[in-house]
């Protein structure tokens, strides 16, 4: 129980007070924090109109005359607010969200190549060592352009693996050990292609710059 | 409790407003009719402070003597004053951080301290300090016009400035005696000086290039809620980076100990501060610089000035499209782009940011005072009176502590919207260890040694115990003004541990009320009595000045309106004598008022008279 800093009135750990709807500053996860049930398909439009509903009630800008305890519980839970805004708006975060509330992560900073992308990985650098070598060559530019779409493509198709496998969670299609195992694979591969992604822009902007 | 006014405290120049029957207004010096308050500080030898444009009559200037030769004049008698331009070029940076071109500008008394100091003869003065006075000429500025106390303010920073430059502008407002409620980044405050009529919704860009930084902000304005998506910027790119290239040019020709001569670099200065202004309109201006021996003649066009600001704009140009990247737009999603600073009214800019975003920009408020507007907005905001808008802003960089080989771990990203907190858990890595050494770092490289050290702190004491086992939980919070707070607890025994966070740089709380106490003014009169003669000074000078005219146009008056000004002057001569000041400058203003039609007529006879005269000329 927790009493409301406004108020007074005491009751379960919630974000907004159930009687003056004033911030409690009570800990809370991501999913409680926007008063959501713990479900991983998520409406992003509906995401934003419920953090900007709870902005307006709790941010300090609305109680900057206020005593120091509602300001410190106005500061708290904003804060806590923002963060679960932030790692259930995007579906990766969200992902790995769900791993560590269920005590996995995905293993060891990520640092093994996952086996499915190996070759992709290994193809990508050697091009782009070639334009790096020789960036004035047309056909080395035009096949980074071409890859990089092409792996915007791929991401975009694990993209639906991932939404895929968090509808399956919330009908709890298959016991927590394979969603878990599946998920962690599909975050990792798009850890995977991010990462190549940025570094085909990072070639293709040195490029231009030069 | 007081209202709270609005402040942009700016490279080159300062402003004040408030809310008034719904609608910011900048606040005018009852005076002089000033809007704009010249960001320039000037210290007598005696220690008397002055600013904005009795600081610039300070500053010295360049005098050709019977003999021929050139040397400076300003302070008279004295050579230990200083005139202090761009301040905030140097807010919140250590000794080492100063760029190397703001390194000869003036004399400081030290340059590898946490904090920049000036040498103004035998003292020393931080730039907080120096901020300080510009905020108190803008206090008492609004005092004198809204005939009330002015205590809590809300103030406009760079959205790209760090956690010690943000910590030094609270430090300023503290100095001057203000309650700083909250500080807004100056982009933000744009908008929602637009934002408030609704004349920019939807995706919005602002894009903010003043004289001495530039910011990008990408804001999403949706039902009164004004979320910023992504920043960028550069803290040390501006305006007056276009003006130095054109001293350079101006000078080229010099030997090279004039070049370097510091009174001829300001004089230059104003020679090209004043043709880039010219150049918005006209096609080319003359530039002329009297320097005995060397007098510097030269034609400037507007392509040359191009040619010049042209690397500057493409530099902002590539800050604006990394935060659309952070923002997760494409420029064609912007469908609103408000232009801020003076700079803004170079031609080339509005071009190539037109280009950019494949539309033209907005700019139907004066960019000189849409940061001060939006900041009176956010003002009315924290009292309350805002409605349903909401200002949900971000942090700029990126956040976080040195691990294991001098490596950041980024702990809160840039452009997360704050406040924000994260928690982290720390332990010790050795038997027996009792303190844990904390280095928080701000920025975007990987190594610790390339980011700007933000604070250290040890944790501890912590009870001795095997390696690996104590578990301490640091909580990082931003809060809405974008700066760090930090708290401890030991997640064993649930106790709070207090923390003695160390700033790399900028002031600690005992150097801060050491300056409260050492006004930097020595000869300074409590504000009150300074009020107190300014409204006299007022009083004086209407009354002269309307028994002049009274004298002088007889016939412009009937008796019964005499009679009413004669009786309101008589009330206002008994009123100077004595100490209520409310009193004095109510009957001022009524004098004012009442004179006016009076005042109207002699006007226009003095213009018959001009063009009568003028014809005369003109025939003969």
């Amino acid at each position: 129980m927790i009493e409301c800093p406004s108020c007074g009135r005491r009751q379960e750990p919630r974000l907004v007070c159930q009687d003056c709807g004033a911030p409690v500053g009570a800990d809370l996860d991501c999913f409680a924090a926007l008063g959501l049930p713990r479900k991983l398909v998520i409406d992003s439009s509906a995401l934003e109109r419920v953090y900007h509903d709870l902005s307006r009630k709790i941010h300090p800008d609305r109680f900057a005359q206020s005593s120091p305890r509602v300001r410190t519980a106005s500061l708290h839970s904003t804060a806590l607010l923002t963060r679960g805004y932030r790692t259930l708006r995007d579906p990766v975060a969200r992902g790995l969200y769900w791993l560590e509330l269920n005590g996995e992560k995905l293993a060891d900073n990520n640092k093994s190549v996952p086996p499915d992308l190996a070759e992709l990985v290994f193809e990508v650098q050697d091009e782009l060592a070639e334009l790096r070598g020789d960036g004035a060559a047309s056909e080395y530019r035009d096949r980074a352009v071409r890859r990089r779409a092409e792996l915007e493509a791929a991401t975009n198709a694990l993209n639906g693996d991932l939404t895929a496998n968090f509808a399956r969670w919330d009908a709890g299609a298959a016991d927590a050990k394979t969603l878990a195992a599946e998920l962690k694979s599909t975050l990792s591969k798009i850890a995977y292609l991010r990462t190549l992604l940025r570094d085909v822009d990072r070639e293709l902007e040195n490029l231009k710059a030069a | 409790m007081s209202r709270i006014l609005g402040i942009d405290l700016g490279t080159t120049n300062s402003l004040i407003a408030a809310m008034e029957n719904g609608a910011p207004r900048v606040i005018a010096d009852p005076a002089t009719g000033e809007t704009l308050l010249e960001s320039v500080v000037a210290i007598a030898p005696d220690g008397a402070v002055h600013v904005g444009s009795s600081a610039i009559e300070m500053e010295p200037h360049l005098s050709v003597e019977k003999n021929g030769r050139v040397s400076a004049v300003g302070f008279p008698g004295g050579e230990y004053g200083a005139v202090i331009r761009s301040v905030k070029r140097y807010m919140g940076l250590g000794g080492g951080e100063v760029a190397p071109e703001d390194r000869s500008r003036y004399t400081f008394a030290d340059l590898s301290g946490p904090v920049v100091r000036f040498q103004i003869g035998k003292r020393t003065f931080t730039p907080p300090q120096i901020s300080a006075e510009i905020l108190k000429a803008l206090k008492e500025r609004a005092e004198r016009a809204l005939n009330e106390k002015v205590e809590r303010v809300v103030i406009t920073v760079p959205a790209y400035f760090n956690d010690g430059q943000r910590q030094a502008t609270k430090d300023a407002g503290r100095l001057a005696g203000l309650e700083v409620v909250r500080l807004v980044n100056e982009p933000t405050a744009a908008s929602l000086a637009y934002g408030l009529n609704k004349t920019a919704e939807g995706n919005v860009a602002v894009y903010d290039l003043g004289g001495g930084t530039f910011d990008i902000s990408i804001l999403s304005i949706k039902e009164g809620i004004f979320e910023v998506l992504a920043t960028n910027g550069d803290t040390h790119l501006g305006g007056d980076d276009i003006d130095n290239a054109l001293v350079d040019l101006l000078l080229a020709e010099l030997p090279e100990q004039l070049k370097h001569d510091r009174h001829v670099w300001n004089s230059a200065r104003r020679v090209a501060e004043d043709a880039k202004k010219r150049l918005s309109e006209a096609a080319d201006v003359d530039l002329a610089l009297e320097l005995p021996g060397h007098p510097i003649r030269k034609k400037l066009t507007r392509a040359e000035l191009e040619k010049i600001a042209q690397p500057l704009v493409e530099r902002t140009l590539k800050r604006c499209k990394l935060a659309l990247g952070d923002a997760r737009l494409a420029a064609k999603d912007v469908s609103a782009i408000v232009l801020v600073g003076g700079a803004t009214r170079m031609p080339i800019v509005r071009e190539r940011v037109a280009q950019l975003f494949g539309r033209e920009s907005l700019c139907s408020i004066n960019p000189d005072e849409v940061v001060a507007l939006g900041a009176a907005v956010q003002a009315s905001v924290l009292m309350g009176t805002q409605g349903d808008m909401l200002l949900l802003d971000v942090v700029p960089l990126s956040l976080g502590i040195e691990t294991m080989g001098g490596v950041m771990e980024r702990l809160i990203h840039r452009n997360t919207t704050i406040p924000t907190s994260v928690t982290e858990n720390f332990t010790t890595a050795v038997d027996k260890q009792t303190h844990v050494d904390i280095h928080v770092l701000q920025g975007e490289r990987e190594l610790a040694g390339d980011c700007r050290s933000l604070a250290r702190f040890k944790l501890g004491p912590i009870e001795p115990q095997p390696a690996g086992l104590p578990r301490i939980a640091v909580t990082f919070l931003i809060d809405a003004n974008g700066i760090l707070n930090v708290s401890a607890r030991d997640e064993r025994t649930g106790r709070e541990h207090s923390l003695d966070v160390k700033p790399s740089y900028g002031l600690n709380d005992e150097e801060i009320e050491r300056m409260l106490e050492e006004a930097i003014d020595l000869g300074e009169q409590d504000l009150e009595q300074r009020l107190l003669i300014t409204a006299r000074n007022d009083a004086e000078q209407i009354l002269v000045a309307l028994r002049k005219q009274l004298g002088e146009f007889p016939r412009l008056i009937d008796s019964r309106e005499r009679a009413q000004l004669e009786e309101v002057a008589e009330r206002l001569e008994v009123a100077r004598q004595k100490d209520d000041r409310q009193l004095i400058s109510k009957l001022v203003e009524d004098l004012n008022e009442l004179s006016t039609p009076f005042a109207g007529r002699i006007m226009n006879v003095a213009i018959k008279q001009a063009l009568e005269k003028k014809s005369v000329e003109e025939l003969s």
